[in-house]
């Protein structure tokens, strides 16, 4: 019985820390907001992610600053984004910035640019109706 | 020292055919991989996929091999059991490792980053961590038995993580993207990817095997140095004199 307890209980001690951990940190492994739950937020200086589509034909290119919206569903935010973006930023595209979020606009400084699980050989192929609305 | 004789005796031919294996199914990997047509986003850093998918599919193998050969140590408590179960392990490590290098250089490309706290990429490095923590369990202890027996839990519990590292893209809103294939719903790649994958996933398998066989032999020929070094720790009186016997200790 000694015996048995010595293993069993590390196993069972393992078990217990990681289902602690998950139900915990659930909240924190979803990586960005949508637009809908930052618009719902009191503006304030604490940094956190949004994430969403380009919307076609929003981007204005300042020099400095890039101002374009980001979509996801049927809510468009505001993003003035402070530095270059990466390569593969594009009208269409899914992106995830990180910055504050000043009541009217999200004021962004890192920019993620997000691949999504389609590869194609020819652009034509893209679904890029696929992630414009995010189910959860 | 017998097994050193014993090894070097086997036939080199029948002793190297698995570096031989491991080597035409890497070139068939990249030769494979780079056939494929590009992707019209990602354009050449696509390739990557090739690699990165089937290393992470066969580490998931790997760890679902260890938890198998652990159930079946724990069960018939013969060693050839315990040896597959950390042989596997130990690949799985090294895939789960090249898994998360290829795809921070992805990353890096990508999305900009090496490195991210998202759920899969967090969840993947501490699968990787959990198994380096039973590679180094196992080096807790001389003891052959004690150490298969400790290590055969840990290999079947760990396994557990498998679901959560697949799965974690679609629980979580991450920034890593969903499965192209591993899903119930539609296929998101062209033909001719989807084909250089599955050869790319077959020829990982092939290595995956050809490793497993030297690794498992070299972890016969280990335990039995083991055994061999361990047999002069013996008292030099022999059984006839033997160390009081406490309450409660183990056999």
């Amino acid at each position: 019985m000694n015996r048995y307890l010595r293993f069993v209980l590390p196993a069972a001690i393992i078990v217990v820390v990681l289902g602690f951990l998950l139900v915990n940190l659930s909240a924190s492994l979803v990586y960005y907001n949508t637009p809908a739950e930052v618009m719902e937020l009191e503006p304030s200086d604490d940094r956190l992610r949004l994430g969403g589509r380009v919307v076609p034909d929003s981007v204005i290119d300042e020099g400095e600053q890039v101002v374009f919206e980001v979509q996801d569903c049927d809510t468009a935010i505001t993003v003035v984004h402070t530095g270059v973006p990466p390569q593969l930023f594009q009208e269409g595209i899914g992106v995830v910035l990180e910055g504050v979020w000043t009541g009217t606009e999200f004021d962004s400084d890192t920019m993620l640019v997000k691949h999504d699980e389609q590869y194609r050989s020819d652009d034509e192929h893209y679904d890029t109706e696929r992630h414009s609305c995010s189910e959860s | 020292m017998t097994i050193g004789v014993e090894a070097e005796t086997t036939e080199s031919a029948s002793r190297n055919w698995p570096w031989y294996t491991m080597g035409i199914a890497g070139v068939i990997t990249l030769i494979a991989s780079f056939t494929a047509p590009p992707d019209a986003l990602q354009e050449q850093l696509s390739r990557i996929l090739y690699v990165h998918v089937p290393a992470a599919w066969l580490a998931y193998l790997a760890f679902a091999v260890t938890m198998l050969a652990s159930a079946m140590y724990l069960w018939r408590k013969t060693m050839v059991w315990d040896r597959i179960a950390a042989s596997s392990a130990e690949i799985g490590v090294l895939l789960t490792g090249l898994t998360l290098v290829v795809g921070m250089i992805w990353g890096k490309s990508t999305w900009g980053v090496w490195w991210t706290w998202d759920a899969r990429l967090t969840l993947t490095a501490i699968m990787f961590f959990v198994y380096l923590g039973y590679l180094a369990l196992r080096r807790s202890t001389d003891d052959l038995v004690a150490r298969a027996r400790r290590s055969a839990i840990l290999g079947v519990v760990a396994v557990g993580q498998i679901p959560l590292v697949h799965f974690s893209v679609i629980w979580w809103r991450g920034l890593h993207q969903t499965p192209s294939l591993a899903k119930p719903a539609s296929v998101d790649m062209d033909t001719p990817m989807v084909i250089t994958l599955f050869i790319a996933v077959a020829m990982f398998t092939v290595m995956y095997v050809a490793m497993m066989v030297k690794r498992v032999e070299l972890a016969r020929l280990e335990d039995a140095l083991l055994e061999h070094d361990t047999a002069f720790d013996q008292p030099v009186a022999g059984d006839a004199v033997a160390a009081p016997k406490l309450a409660g200790g183990d056999a």
